[in-house]
């Protein structure tokens, strides 16, 4: 039982992390149609930035997370610009997904000439710091990281709900057309959404490099679950997403304690699979009308 | 007319051949050519370049002090894209094209076993300094030499002959095996176990978990609960990083614990793991810079000077395709011949002085040596067992982790 709990802990927090990454892939598919498939690249972009202010001026990883955000917004916004905009018509979800893949690689091409592709970690002082609540042990970053994921997650939520812009983006994913009649510029919604949703990958990716040793062709097996997490809660959906993060993580930690850590990975795909024969649309996805 | 025109272009055509077969002599005659492949680009391109400046280095080393039989060593270096195919062409090209004297290997077992098939075909010899995996020696060809002490999947042996050379007191009762499902991993802990279990080391804790495990955490918690006295993991270099640091955020410290790949990185290792939790660490290793083998120091210092960087910076595939070349080197010496048929015959018998160590190989080119096994001792790496090439004595039990 004791062991059994303690795979919840590790998969809970490492659940929250995973949400944070997905939250932007979901938001930027709900406001676009795009699938970014670049963002577990960007995750490991931001990861690699804020080792690099760790390891040069001495930065605090979860202190980076305020320089490297703002960064990847930009660069977000700029790649939006340059290249997502341009994709229209009935073929721009395909196009980009050809689009954003060819960014993952650039990414990891010019991540693996900088750094080599040997892996890398940050490693603060605390980085082996836990906390033992009754018996079970809490590591410090990990559990720092989880609120750090949940504060950003709450922000991008007030962000959606309380703000112009948050109800912009919110009038662009349930119709794009209705929302340009009702005056939303909704290429310059397209823009910062995409910001938005790199910016949660950056952030992710500050504290990811605490907790796992990374190297530029990290970002394949990042993206694989990404995509299985933002399917399984329902494309769009912020939500969704949150909950499939952690499912994943519980699910996985708890199989690879009771089971086998062969069987982990391949678990979350059960259920994944389970989940969509019965809601192909996804956990909270919206089943789309035809005539 | 036509009949003229027929005399002239055969006049041409055996002047040509005449030129090119007396170019191809004057060149045989000075010169001895050594083709290579190796993965200058794609996903082995690191470890590609490494050889490559092994090799580059033995060449040049061997040339200042006048080449080999009187002839200048001239390397033909093909970059084949890391890719399994390329490789079978390069060398194709290398011996059938280029008409190079001699091959050398590439980078990697995947590479290396269908090349080690071209050079068998047309009777090259096949010394290879990074194919070291069971899909090389299982076409059992007789042209291999793999220049490293032993085959991968032995390279863990030495820690359980570390083990069992403990009094019984000293010696862990208990030990548990988690390995990466990789043909590079899992085999290596594999045998440690086997060796263990003969000897009484009871196994209270095996698994093999996929190479896209990112989360050793729940594993870690699985090996705490069972207790052991050893953990010994079929690793490579992530995966044993990511379970290092699980273990020091569980506060879980064995008395030994050996990991077949990443504590052997010295230079990279205590940057992943803390430099104070890298004590007592146990790993292995085909090479180290401070190894008093053959020609070893002279080598370290050529590096240096030809690259810079430190002796701890020095990617060991450099020194294992050095030894490849010093392979050829010796046994000219030793045979008075490069004929490639010769090599292959010569090489089955006596030992080869390399910084690799003295090698020997069995009929099917796996060698007969010990790797080393290397520790963590007082913040650096040093090789502890066996005894003849140790630096250090090892230490036990692995001190607690530092915070």
């Amino acid at each position: 039982m004791h062991q059994i709990v303690q795979a919840c802990i590790v998969g809970i927090l490492t659940g929250g992390i995973y949400a944070l990454m997905a939250s932007g892939l979901t938001l930027v598919f709900g406001i676009m149609k795009v699938i970014n498939v670049a963002q577990g690249a960007l995750v490991i972009l931001a990861a690699y930035l804020s080792y690099t202010l760790f390891s040069q001026l001495h930065v605090d990883p979860f202190l980076s997370i305020v320089l490297v955000t703002p960064a990847m917004f930009v660069l977000g916004v700029a790649a939006q610009l340059l290249f997502i905009r341009s994709l229209r018509g009935p073929e721009g979800s395909e196009l980009s997904l050809l689009v954003t893949w060819s960014i993952a690689l650039g990414i990891e091409g010019v991540l693996s000439v900088v750094y080599k592709t040997t892996y890398r970690s940050t490693i603060p002082s605390y980085a082996n710091r836990t906390w033992d609540i009754g018996g079970y042990h809490i590591s410090l970053v990990r559990a720092g990281a989880f609120g750090a994921a949940v504060l950003i997650l709450l922000l991008l939520f007030l962000l959606l709900t309380r703000t112009r812009l948050g109800r912009a983006v919110r009038a662009t994913v349930q119709n794009p057309t209705s929302a340009r009649l009702l005056g939303v510029d909704t290429d310059r919604v397209s823009a910062l959404g995409f910001g938005i949703g790199v910016s949660t990958a950056a952030a992710a990716g500050a504290v990811y490099g605490v907790i796992y040793p990374f190297n530029p062709g990290s970002h394949y097996d990042l993206i694989s679950r990404l995509l299985s997490i933002v399917v399984l809660g329902g494309l769009g959906s912020l939500g969704g997403a949150i909950l499939a993060a952690l499912l994943m993580g519980v699910v996985e930690a708890l199989v690879a304690v009771e089971i086998s850590p062969i069987w982990s990975a391949f678990s979350f795909f059960v259920v994944l699979i389970a989940i969509l024969l019965v809601r192909p649309q996804g956990m909270f996805g919206v089943r789309e009308r035809t005539l | 007319m036509k009949r003229a025109r027929i005399v002239v272009v055969s006049g041409l055509v055996a002047a040509l051949s005449i030129a090119v077969a007396s170019s191809t002599a004057s060149s045989g005659a000075s010169t001895l050519k050594i083709g290579i492949s190796l993965s200058l680009s794609g996903d082995f391109s690191d470890s590609g370049k490494a050889a490559q400046r092994g090799y580059r280095l033995w060449a040049n080393v061997v040339n200042a002090h006048g080449g080999i039989l009187g002839k200048k060593v001239k390397l033909t270096i093909l970059d084949d894209t890391s890719s399994p195919t390329q490789v079978v062409s390069n060398y194709q090209n290398l011996i059938t094209h280029d008409h190079v004297n001699l091959v050398f290997g590439p980078f990697s077992t995947l590479l290396s076993a269908p090349a080690a098939v071209v050079a068998h075909r047309y009777g090259y010899a096949f010394i290879e300094p990074a194919g070291g995996g069971p899909a090389v020696f299982q076409e059992k060809l007789n042209n291999v030499f793999f220049t490293q002490p032993a085959p991968i999947v032995q390279s863990a042996d030495v820690f359980a002959h570390y083990i069992l050379s403990l009094p019984k007191s000293k010696r862990p009762r208990t030990a548990a095996y988690p390995s990466l499902d990789d043909p590079f991993a899992s085999p290596i802990a594999d045998r440690v176990r086997h060796l263990l279990e003969r000897a009484g080391v009871k196994t209270v804790y095996k698994t093999i978990y996929p190479s896209e495990t990112v989360d050793m955490a729940p594993i870690v918690a699985k090996i705490a609960a069972s207790h052991p006295d050893a953990v010994i993991g079929g690793s490579q270099s992530g995966d044993a990083y990511a379970e290092i640091k699980a273990m020091e955020q569980a506060k879980f410290s064995p008395k030994f614990l050996f990991f077949s790949n990443g504590p052997n990185d010295p230079a990279e290792f205590p940057g992943q793991v803390g430099a104070n939790n890298v004590n007592g660490i146990f790993s292995t290793g085909d090479w180290f810079p401070d190894e008093h083998s053959p020609g070893n120091a002279a080598f370290v210092r050529a590096y240096l000077k030809a690259y810079g960087g430190t002796k701890f910076t020095i990617d060991p595939t450099s020194a294992e395709a050095y030894a490849t070349g010093q392979v050829v080197q010796d046994a000219a010496a030793r045979l008075h011949s490069v004929d490639n048929k010769k090599l292959i015959s010569g090489l089955h018998h006596g030992t080869w002085p390399t910084v690799e160590g003295a090698l020997r190989w069995n009929s099917i080119g796996e060698p007969q040596g010990s790797d080393l096994l290397v520790e963590w001792i007082k913040g650096k790496l040093y090789p502890v067992y066996p005894p003849k090439t140790a630096l250090r004595k090892p230490f036990e039990p692995k001190p607690a982790w530092h915070s």
